[in-house]
C-alpha cells in the first residue's frame, strides 16, 4: 500500500498532462485513506476519502476547466535539476534522523505513553458520554480548535469570493 | 540496519513524500501542479502524525470496543489539518484562476516574460 502511494505520488510529479496528474493525485489520496484505516484511524480515513480524494479533486478539475491543459506530445515533464537537488538534500537530512525516531507500532513511543493520551482514553466517556474518543476530543476537549477550523473555512470562502470578484455564490 | 529501516518504513515514506512535494513545488512550471505538490507535502506530514499514534495490536479509539487503543489526539489534529488544507487549496486555486484570467497562462516562465513585457 505504501509502495502504491509512493508510485502515485511520483506519477503525479512527472506527468506532463495536468489532467493525468490530477487523476494520479486522486488515486494517491484514496491509497492514503486506506493506509489510515490500516493504522487504526478510521475517522481520518473517512475524511481523507471524502475531502482529499473527493472535494480536492473536484476543485482541481473545476480549475482546469476554467483554465488550460498544456498541449504537447510528450507524456513526461522535463526534469528540473534544481528541484531534484533541493529535494534530495531535504530527504537526505530527514533520513539521517530516521534512527532517532521510535519504531512505528511500539507501545513505548512518547505519543502512546503521554499523560494526555491516557487522560483522554480514561475519562472521555465519563465526561462527554461520547463513545468515539476522536469525536469527544474534537468536539469537546478541543472544541475551540474546531471553532478556529470553522473560521478558517469561512475565511477561505470569503477569500475565494474576493479573488474571483463575485458578489454571491453561483 | 535493515531491521531499523523496516520498523520505521512509514517514516521513510513520509520523508520521500516530503521530497516529492518539494520537487513539485520547485520543479514543475505549471501553477496547478505546484498546488498539487503542496497537497502531497501536506499528506506526508499527516502520515508522520498518524504513524506516530499507531500501536501494534491496539484498536481504533472507539471506547465501546475492548482496549488497548491508539492515541486519539494526533487523529484529531490531522482531521483539523485536512479541512484547513482543503481551504488553502481552494484559495490557491482561486488565485490560479485569476492569474489565468489576467495573463492567459499558467506556466511560470511564460508568466515572467509577460510581466517583463508590461
Amino acid at each position: 500500500m505504501l509502495a502504491l502511494v509512493l508510485a502515485c505520488a511520483l506519477a503525479t510529479a512527472v506527468l506532463r498532462d495536468v489532467l493525468g496528474s490530477i487523476i494520479a493525485f486522486a488515486a494517491y489520496s484514496l491509497g492514503v485513506s486506506i493506509i489510515w484505516v490500516f493504522l487504526r484511524a478510521p475517522d481520518v480515513g473517512l475524511t481523507e476519502a471524502a475531502v482529499g480524494a473527493g472535494v480536492t479533486t473536484v476543485l482541481f478539475l473545476l480549475t482546469i476547466t476554467k483554465t488550460v491543459r498544456p498541449a504537447g506530445e510528450k507524456i513526461l515533464e522535463p526534469i528540473d535539476w534544481t528541484g531534484v537537488v533541493v529535494s534530495v538534500l531535504l530527504v537526505g537530512v530527514l533520513v539521517s534522523t530516521l534512527g532517532a525516531l521510535p519504531a512505528v507500532g511500539s507501545a513505548e513511543t512518547p505519543v502512546a505513553t503521554s499523560e494526555v493520551t491516557d487522560y483522554y482514553l480514561d475519562n472521555a466517556y465519563e465526561e462527554t458520554e461520547v463513545k468515539n474518543a476522536v469525536t469527544a476530543v474534537l468536539a469537546s476537549y478541543r472544541g475551540f480548535d474546531t471553532l478556529g477550523e470553522a473560521v478558517v473555512v469561512f475565511a477561505a470562502g470569503i477569500g475565494l469570493l474576493v479573488v474571483l470578484q463575485k458578489e454571491e455564490f453561483a | 540496519m535493515i531491521d531499523l529501516v523496516a520498523a520505521r518504513v512509514h517514516y521513510l515514506v513520509t520523508f520521500l513524500l516530503l521530497g516529492i512535494g518539494t520537487y513539485m513545488m520547485i520543479g514543475n512550471r505549471n501553477l496547478v501542479k505546484k498546488v498539487i505538490g503542496m497537497n502531497v507535502f501536506q499528506t506526508g506530514i499527516f502520515l508522520f502524525f498518524i504513524s506516530a499514534a499507531y500501536i501494534e495490536g491496539a484498536g481504533s479509539p472507539v471506547l465501546s470496543s475492548p482496549g488497548p487503543y491508539v492515541s486519539p489526539l494526533p487523529h484529531v489534529l490531522i482531521l483539523t489539518a485536512i479541512v484547513v488544507g482543503v481551504s488553502l487549496t481552494a484559495v490557491a486555486l482561486g488565485l490560479v484562476v485569476r492569474i489565468y484570467d489576467e495573463y492567459g497562462t499558467l506556466e511560470t516562465d511564460v508568466l515572467r516574460e509577460v510581466r517583463a513585457d508590461e
